[in-house]
């Protein structure tokens, strides 16, 4: 499978640089704990915000870095297809005999947040209360929203194929997505909670994964796997249209 | 005019030029005020209406000036240097009939006006809008000549970090690092106050209080004027560092090459 | 009146960490002078020592022995005051804020070499008709091309009139029309106003067309210092023969000619003139084969600095 033989060589890429990658996992795990004081100063002084104390807003730290360094981690190219696709990338991609998307996902790998994805399941089994039940909620919880995270990133991306410009649309969703998830979503009130499981869903991406760890209901858990799905399909419909223009000559990919 | 304020007015200009970046740095600012003035009002409002002495509009004031003052300098700024004195540019600035460090933080604070400026008035508006308007006049007056001393610690301070690049080439870690710092000690994401007793005197024996806390304090309607002598006795210290450790760098560039 | 008097530099540099530290010796005993309005090339292959040397002599570096003066300082212990009476122009860095017009840049520059604001003005024209540069002046430097950016760099070097002008590689990268026109802005410029040029340069016409004296580095020391003109007329007692034959030509010899590549019907081949006249040669080549076309060159500049490499230690 080539999805599998590219994943292999970006590790080995990035395993040859040993200690760089040392360096940028060990950066990303003081990024990680820096958060989590961040949250114990600031529940030292609240026992808890509309509805989220301490262990549930780590629970949702957990899920974000668990997600985040699946998403990112494993498949690093996501973040930056929109520049891959205006700086001409799409070329080297389409001559292979392989899906494009599935090829350009899984071409690199990023060794800093691949210290994440440690992290993330290690703070989760550290707030204890571990059973059967709540390890497979958490994991179904991240892969919903390393799906939901890796879909937006290329529907971003797939923007470029029809409105041009270098990705940088791309770049500031994907700031704008990680910033929202790294908060509870309850904290705020109606319309930005609206953009929260839209426009940039960064519900899905770590407050829905956490509550249904927390109180899982059969109905949370298939409506979330319902809309990963959507997102998944959505995001692969654009790109494939956005290829096809791409292949057709009209699409600007202005540099 | 001299060269120090020339540079500094040529930072400015070129900010002018091209925007585009700092544009962009003010959208996510303007998120960010939006994400943190959220949670803290929530925690306010779970607390009784106030945390830690700051009620919901002071806590919105001191996130919107706290959050500007440290975007209001060049994000990576620790970085560019360490890769222009990585790269041996500046061993170019090293030709100039003034001092290479001091005309470079000129030219930064000229830039970071600009940066300031953008992201205060972002705030501004954010703020009255979620929060209403400022809870003091005299205090938010303060805040602004406050965040001004805040950006020029921060430049003094990062080109004393980043001086680190003439030896190991680059400073890459030395900004992340110095980021967090000003994010927790500097008081960026949370109030001193919030702080256990330990963490408080950490922060206050620091420099990182003067580059986020004192305007955001300001900008929340605490009368504190004596902040800025803080800052202004800081900068003094800040910048000698910066000096001597760009000199320090510079000898070290006669044992390695420059 | 010497501007550049370098005596037996000597500068060592540590690289390396604990067991892999290695001391390289980058300046081994340079010394000469120069005097004022001189035009010098100053060349060398990578890691020979020039760009240490420049840097003592800009003063950026100081040496662990030997002396230098430049225009009467001594450039490491008054390193801010010589920077005002000297220019620098690197190829590969710029001196111009790129986001900015170079008048922009300009008058910064005015102000950190202390021009004063009409001197900066006066200035600026100046060398916009000198330079031809004026129509450049009001665009983004980022918007010019590389041969226009080129002469607002010269310009940026040269505003505060410094004696000496230090240039790095100012000709890389340009186009062939672009190095032409640089080439004859700066010789202008020397024979015009005096400055002196120190130049540094891969570009074997840069050195042929700008300088007047050649200094070759290598392994940190001095190995030859004569003018252009006597270093081509060493080598002018090599001629190269460029030779296509009608019929295929196995095993060619001619007497005093060696073949330095080619079969068949072309060929190359070096005559030493000290030993044949080339007169001799051509006329064998003529009478005993079928020729089709000959030419007679020069050997390049390439070809004796390398000899010069090589030749010494």
């Amino acid at each position: 499978m080539i999805f599998a033989a590219t994943m292999r060589k970006a590790f080995s890429e990035a395993w040859a640089k040993r200690s760089s990658f040392w360096f940028q996992v060990g950066v990303m795990v003081a990024n990680d704990l820096f958060f989590v004081a961040f949250w114990f100063l600031f529940f030292n002084e609240v026992e808890s915000v509309r509805g989220w104390d301490v262990e549930r807003t780590l629970l949702l730290l957990a899920m974000l870095a668990t997600v985040s360094g699946a998403a990112l981690g494993l498949f690093a190219n996501a973040r930056w297809l929109g520049q891959t696709i205006s700086d001409g990338g799409m070329d080297a991609a389409l001559a292979l005999p392989a899906n494009p998307l599935t090829y350009l996902l899984g071409r690199s790998v990023d060794p800093s947040m691949l210290g994440d994805l440690v992290f993330g399941p290690l703070l989760f089994v550290a707030l204890g209360d571990l059973s059967v039940e709540r390890v497979a909620l958490f994991v179904l919880g991240s892969a919903v929203g390393t799906v939901v995270f890796v879909s937006f990133l290329v529907l971003l991306a797939s923007l470029t194929f029809f409105v041009g410009g270098r990705g940088e649309h791309a770049e500031l969703g994907f700031q704008a997505i990680l910033m929202l998830s790294s908060y509870p979503p309850d904290i705020f009130a109606g319309a930005t909670k609206l953009v929260l499981f839209t426009v940039v869903p960064a519900a899905f991406v770590s407050g829905l994964p956490t509550r249904l760890v927390d109180e899982f209901s059969p109905a949370l858990a298939s409506s979330m796997v319902g809309v990963a799905a959507l997102f998944a399909v959505g995001a692969y419909a654009a790109f494939g249209a956005g290829v096809r223009r791409y292949r057709s000559g009209s699409a600007w990919t202005g540099a | 005019m001299s060269a120090y304020a020339a540079g500094a007015v040529a930072g400015f200009r070129r900010l002018v030029a091209s925007p585009g970046e700092m544009v962009a740095r003010a959208c996510f600012y303007g998120v960010i005020v939006g994400v943190l003035s959220s949670l803290w009002r929530a925690a306010a409002d779970a607390t009784g209406g106030s945390i830690v002495g700051y009620d919901v509009a002071a806590i919105t004031w001191y996130i919107v000036f706290s959050e500007a003052s440290v975007n209001g300098t060049k994000f990576r700024m620790i970085e560019h240097i360490g890769t222009e004195i990585g790269s041996g540019a500046f061993a170019v600035e090293m030709l100039r009939p003034v001092r290479a460090v001091t005309f470079r933080m000129a030219g930064e604070l000229g830039d970071g006006v600009v940066r300031l400026g953008a992201m205060v008035g972002v705030g501004t508006l954010f703020g009255t809008l979620i929060a209403g308007p400022p809870p003091r006049l005299e205090t938010y007056v303060l805040a602004i000549v406050s965040a001004l001393l805040a950006i020029s610690c921060n430049i003094a301070a990062q080109h004393a970090f980043a001086a680190m690049a003439f030896w190991q080439h680059e400073a890459k870690g030395a900004w992340f690092l110095y980021q967090k710092l000003v994010f927790v000690l500097g008081g960026m994401l949370l109030p001193l106050q919030i702080f256990p007793a330990w963490l408080e005197s950490a922060a206050w024996a620091s420099p990182f209080w003067t580059m986020s806390y004192a305007p955001a304090r300001l900008a929340a309607g605490f009368a504190e004027p004596w902040l800025l002598l803080g800052q202004a006795a800081w900068l003094v210290v800040l910048y000698g560092a910066a000096v001597a450790a760009f000199a320090a760098g510079e000898r070290h560039l006669q044992e390695v090459g420059a | 009146m010497a501007v550049v008097e370098a005596v037996g530099l000597v500068k060592t540099f540590r690289t390396g960490r604990g067991r892999s530290a290695r001391t390289v010796e980058a300046v081994a005993g340079i010394g000469f002078s120069v005097e004022a309005g001189e035009r010098l090339a100053y060349i060398g292959p990578n890691g020979a020592g020039k760009s240490t040397s420049i840097k003592i002599l800009t003063g950026i570096l100081h040496p662990d022995e030997g002396s230098a003066q430049v225009l009467g300082l001594v450039p490491w212990e008054q390193r801010r005051r010589l920077a005002l009476e000297i220019g620098t122009l690197f190829g590969q860095r710029s001196q111009l804020w790129l986001e900015l017009p170079a008048r922009e840049s300009l008058s910064l520059l005015g102000a950190i070499y202390r021009l004063g604001k009409d001197r900066t003005e006066r200035r600026i024209a100046e060398l916009g008709e000198l330079l031809e540069a004026s129509d450049l002046f009001d665009t983004p430097v980022r918007h010019l091309s590389l041969g226009q950016r080129m002469r607002c760099e010269l310009a940026a070097s040269l505003l505060h009139e410094p004696q000496v002008l230090f240039l790095d590689e100012p000709t890389i990268g340009l186009d062939l029309v672009a190095k032409q026109r640089f080439r004859d802005l700066v010789v202008r410029l020397n024979e015009e106003t005096g400055t002196t040029l120190f130049l540094t340069s891969h570009d074997v016409s840069d050195i042929e067309q700008v300088a007047r004296r050649v200094i070759v580095i290598n392994h940190g020391r001095l190995i030859y210092d004569d003018k252009v003109s006597v270093m081509r007329r060493s080598l002018l007692r090599t001629k190269l023969l460029e030779v296509r034959f009608d019929d295929r030509v196995d095993d060619l010899a001619v007497e005093g000619a060696e073949v330095v590549k080619g079969s068949g019907t072309g060929y190359k081949l070096r005559v030493d003139t000290d030993r044949r006249p080339i007169r001799h040669v051509l006329d064998d080549l003529l009478d005993r084969y079928h020729v089709a076309d000959i030419s007679v060159l020069d050997p390049p500049l390439e070809d004796v600095i390398t000899e010069i490499y090589e030749a010494r230690p």
